[in-house]
């Protein structure tokens, strides 16, 4: 009996990856943040250079000197060594808070959304706590409180950003426990434990995994916001302390912070990108189309 | 005597990710005024498409119009401007839907609803139009109608929904009402009394119903004429009687020995195997073939047409040999 | 014959929204003391319209659903009464099938390990001995073993179906709930689908309660047939007693509105029993029978006294003045 055309076995990641090959704004963020990405991991070994250290006049402009491409800093530092070295912790700080923004919403919002009742009041409660402090001012007191390191500033940016993401978890928790496959998992005597993390969260990830996306790009502002405030970790360098570092000077030399900032941007926009083309390699509805 | 609503060899083709697909492959329909058709077959068949193609509702794109005619009381409306086909939906030819909750808005009571599809025809003051929306409530079987005119389409029950919906749909005294599936989302014993309902306003309007259903036994109690509809294609046609004692295509005859009827008590149903085949899949034979018993090589070349045999027209090559 | 199922007053209530900030919340009572009982190798179908509570009646004998009294005895042992993990490890004896073949199956999850997942639970055999079965119960169910590593999407709502009932064999149990399976389905699937559990009850001598709005449905698959009617059984008999003699006038209302070839339009059909209107509200249930209000034979005390359910003549009926349809 050939009830269906034989189909290969395709996960519904898989279908979803191939909806995001087809995605040409997406891809263009991938090439982007590889780049991004590979610059800063590998780039020293091409061009080398100490972007701590004095090497040449301050406020060198960017082209003149073929030594110094992106000229100096108002300290006479170069500018490219900055951004090749300062890349890594700016990305890192992203990804860390990012990672710390998911583990504490999503383990929040799906207790809240699958046990409901009073968990769910208390859990949402705490949530609502967080969402109504002003998250600039509240991460600048963390990072003021304990020394601003690298491990502070992405601790505080993911203490203040989670709410949203505990939200959406136990919003999706709340609409696929209703499920009839959850029924069906409890019906043949599986325990709470396995239904929440075999059953329910695979299939809650795919709006999570694109909200982390956005993360990461809400993170690194937040983090070079920071540093524009003179709160970043003084003795790492990254693109948000450059430009914390030279804003005095923007009026006489646009080019220490226009770099770092455009890397900033660009990283950003990368992953906004690729964020909306996992969104719609998720959403089932598009795929028809 | 022409029909009142005649669709003669509609071709409507849709553009999706497989490439253009042909929903209707040449259907052709009539119905005359005061009778009841039925168009049946599973999901897929092209019924739905059919009924959205008479109210001039296809999208488009993705869907197209692709040839034949659908003329309602001589008029063609294949072609017809879209202002011409807004005053005619609802006024000469007016439908109702499945589901009767994501069909009326939510937010307006369910007599102003009907008050507004009046004013949309008719010139008549707001106060009349609500009057008549009363009286029509009353008129399909709504208890203190008056009290009913003034609730929220959430208040009321899902019969109580589809009574407005039909209500609404013979407001301007429609000259055909397309019924799709009307009855899917009730209960049993409320699709009784809509079955009831819509044979009462055919007696009292003299409307031609066109009723699409899934189940011979709502045919059974509607239908004066019956389509059997396959993979975007009539395959058989005749009387609501002739079809259900003497079907002639095997899959109106599978259709008919696989209901679990109550006055029946075989062992086993009888199984049409498989599934109906995706659009975009059909071959050059008959799309029925794969779940065909008696399907020779013929049948999987050269697509049977709809013509006259014994009894009444049937698309099939089986019958046409006497092989069945 | 042994008792396999033995249902007690079971009751079930929900609690609704508050009406005002501080108002109690109002009780919807959707199972009211529910008694029947369900023999080794037979089928039980409950038929009734929405909102009669025949799914809650269903879910809260298996423990899927809390109940708020009564008692459960299966195989003489109260399920409500056991703890937790007593309560999973006779999950094994009971399974389930949804009325929905697309949201009943996890998407994310491949067929195999789909069907595979109970014996994963319970821990039965080597993972070689499960995976034989997986394609053993394939087979059972009229599936093709190369599709097995298929995901759900990649199925038909009738395959999808079939892979529910696999799962469900998978720990052999002895009591197969089905839900509506197959008002989801077009109607040539159906057929497909009621000829397979009609087998499978015969060869391996399972039990099955079946939860249907479809006279037709039930009378194909069901030995004995119960009418809920606003959370109450209201007519309980054999198939055969109940199909030709029912005796409640709801009973034969559904009868005569279940669309039939026989009514022929050309005919001038007219159905043996209207009934016009609704359900009441569960939320507050009227006094006395919940079907008064609808009731072509109703009389005072039909809205004052509930009436019991009682052996009067060939089925068992809950009604004041049961009897054929008067003609």
């Amino acid at each position: 009996m050939t009830d269906t055309p034989d189909y290969k076995a395709e996960s519904p990641a898989r279908e979803a990856w191939r909806m995001f090959r087809r995605n040409v704004p997406a891809l263009v963020g991938v090439v982007i943040l590889s780049f991004i990405v590979l610059a800063t991991l590998y780039g020293t070994f091409f061009y080398a250079g100490d972007p701590y250290n004095v090497v040449w006049a301050p406020h060198e402009r960017p082209g003149v000197t073929p030594e110094f491409p992106l000229g100096t800093d108002y300290l006479g530092r170069d500018i490219l060594a900055g951004m090749l070295t300062g890349g890594g912790p700016t990305l890192a700080v992203g990804a860390a808070a990012a990672a710390i923004t998911m583990v504490i919403g999503i383990t929040l919002g799906s207790l809240a959304g699958f046990y409901g009742g009073w968990v769910d009041n208390l859990l949402m409660r705490i949530t609502e706590f967080f969402q109504v402090l002003p998250a600039l001012l509240f991460a600048m007191v963390l990072v003021t409180l304990f020394s601003p390191s690298l491990w502070t500033i992405a601790i505080a940016i993911g203490v203040v950003s989670w709410p949203q993401t505990a939200r959406l978890t136990r919003a999706e928790f709340l609409r696929i426990k209703e499920l009839e496959y959850v029924t069906a998992a409890r019906a043949i005597g599986a325990r709470n434990k396995r239904i929440i993390w075999k059953v329910i969260l695979p299939n809650a990830m795919p709006p999570l995994i694109v909200s982390a996306t956005l993360t990461i790009g809400i993170a690194i502002l937040f983090e070079a916001g920071l540093s524009f405030l003179g709160l970043g970790d003084p003795n790492v360098m990254s693109w948000g302390l450059m430009i914390g570092a030279n804003r005095d000077y923007i009026l006489d030399a646009w080019w220490p912070v226009t770099f770092p900032g455009l890397a900033i941007f660009f990283t950003v926009f990368a992953v906004s990108l690729i964020g909306d083309g996992l969104n719609d390699a998720f959403n089932p509805k598009l795929r028809e189309r | 005597m022409t029909a009142l609503l005649d669709i003669t060899d509609l071709k409507v083709t849709f553009n999706t990710r497989y490439g253009q697909v042909t929903a209707l492959d040449g259907v052709s329909l009539h119905v005359n005024a005061g009778e009841t058709l039925g168009v049946v077959g599973e999901s897929g068949c092209g019924k739905s498409i059919t009924a959205l193609a008479t109210m001039g509702l296809i999208p488009m794109p993705p869907g197209r119009i692709a040839g034949g005619s659908i003329r309602l009381a001589g008029e063609e409306l294949v072609g017809a401007s879209p202002a011409r086909m807004r005053a005619m939906r609802g006024a000469d030819i007016a439908m109702i839907f499945q589901e009767p909750m994501t069909s009326l808005n939510p937010v307006f009571t369910v007599g102003d609803q009907i008050a507004e599809a009046i004013m949309l025809h008719q010139k008549v003051s707001a106060d009349r139009a609500f009057k008549d929306a009363v009286a029509l409530l009353d008129r399909v079987g709504i208890p203190s109608p008056a009290d009913r005119a003034r609730d929220y389409p959430h208040q009321l029950s899902g019969g109580m929904r589809q009574r407005v919906m039909i209500a609404m749909a013979v407001s301007c005294r429609p000259k055909v009402l397309i019924a799709d599936e009307p009855t899917t989302a009730l209960d049993v014993t409320v699709q009784a009394q809509i079955f009831d309902l819509l044979n009462e306003i055919q007696r009292d309007f003299g409307a031609a119903i066109v009723l699409i259903t899934h189940d011979m036994g709502a045919i059974s109690e509607m239908a004066d004429r019956v389509a059997v509809m396959y993979a975007g294609r009539i395959i058989e046609e005749a009387t609501a009687d002739d079809v259900l004692d003497f079907p002639q295509h095997p899959y109106a005859r599978g259709l008919i020995d696989c209901i679990p009827a109550l006055g029946r008590e075989e062992h086993a149903l009888k199984e049409i195997p498989g599934v109906v085949p995706p659009l975009h899949l059909l071959g050059a034979g008959c799309a029925f073939a794969e779940r065909c018993e008696h399907a020779n090589d013929r049948c999987r070349q050269e697509k049977p047409l709809l013509v006259n045999h014994d009894h009444h027209p049937a698309a099939c090559h089986a019958v046409e040999e006497g092989r069945i | 014959m042994t008792k396999l199922l033995d249902v007690r007053d079971l009751t079930v209530r929900f609690a609704m929204p508050r009406k005002g900030l501080f108002g109690p919340r109002p009780l919807l009572e959707a199972v009211r003391s529910v008694s029947f009982t369900l023999e080794k190798g037979r089928a039980l179908g409950i038929v009734g319209e929405s909102g009669s509570g025949k799914t809650t009646t269903a879910m809260a004998a298996i423990r899927l659903t809390e109940a708020a009294s009564g008692q459960v005895l299966f195989e003489g042992e109260d399920l409500l009464a056991l703890p937790d993990e007593e309560m999973r490890a006779h999950r094994r004896n009971v399974q389930l099938i949804f009325q929905d073949p697309y949201s009943s199956l996890n998407p994310r999850a491949r067929v195999i390990d789909i069907v595979r997942e109970p014996m994963d639970l319970m821990e039965m055999g080597t993972m070689e001995e499960r995976n034989a079965r997986v394609r053993d119960l394939f087979k059972l169910v009229g599936l093709r073993p190369d599709q097995l590593n298929l995901f759900p999407h990649q199925f038909s709502g009738g395959q999808r179906q079939r892979i529910s009932i696999a799962r469900a064999l998978t720990t052999n149990p002895k009591l197969l709930v089905c839900d509506e399976p197959v008002s989801a389905l077009d109607v040539a699937i159906q057929a497909q689908i009621l000829n397979l559990l009609a087998r499978l009850k015969d060869e391996l001598g399972l039990s099955y309660l079946l939860i249907s709005h479809d006279l037709g449905v039930v009378r194909h698959v069901c030995d004995d047939v119960a009418v809920m009617y606003l959370g109450k059984i209201v007519e309980h008999a054999s198939r055969s007693a109940l199909f030709d003699s029912a005796q409640h006038p709801y009973t034969q209302a559904l009868l005569s509105a279940a669309p039939s070839l026989a009514r022929r339009k050309s005919k001038g059909y007219v159905r043996p029993l209207k009934i016009s209107g609704d359900p009441p509200s569960p939320i507050n249930p009227p006094p006395g029978c919940a079907f008064a209000d609808r009731c072509p034979r109703a009389q005072d005390i039909c809205r004052e006294v509930q009436p019991d359910l009682e052996d009067k003549g060939p089925t068992r009926v809950a009604c004041h003045f049961p009897g054929p349809i008067a003609a």
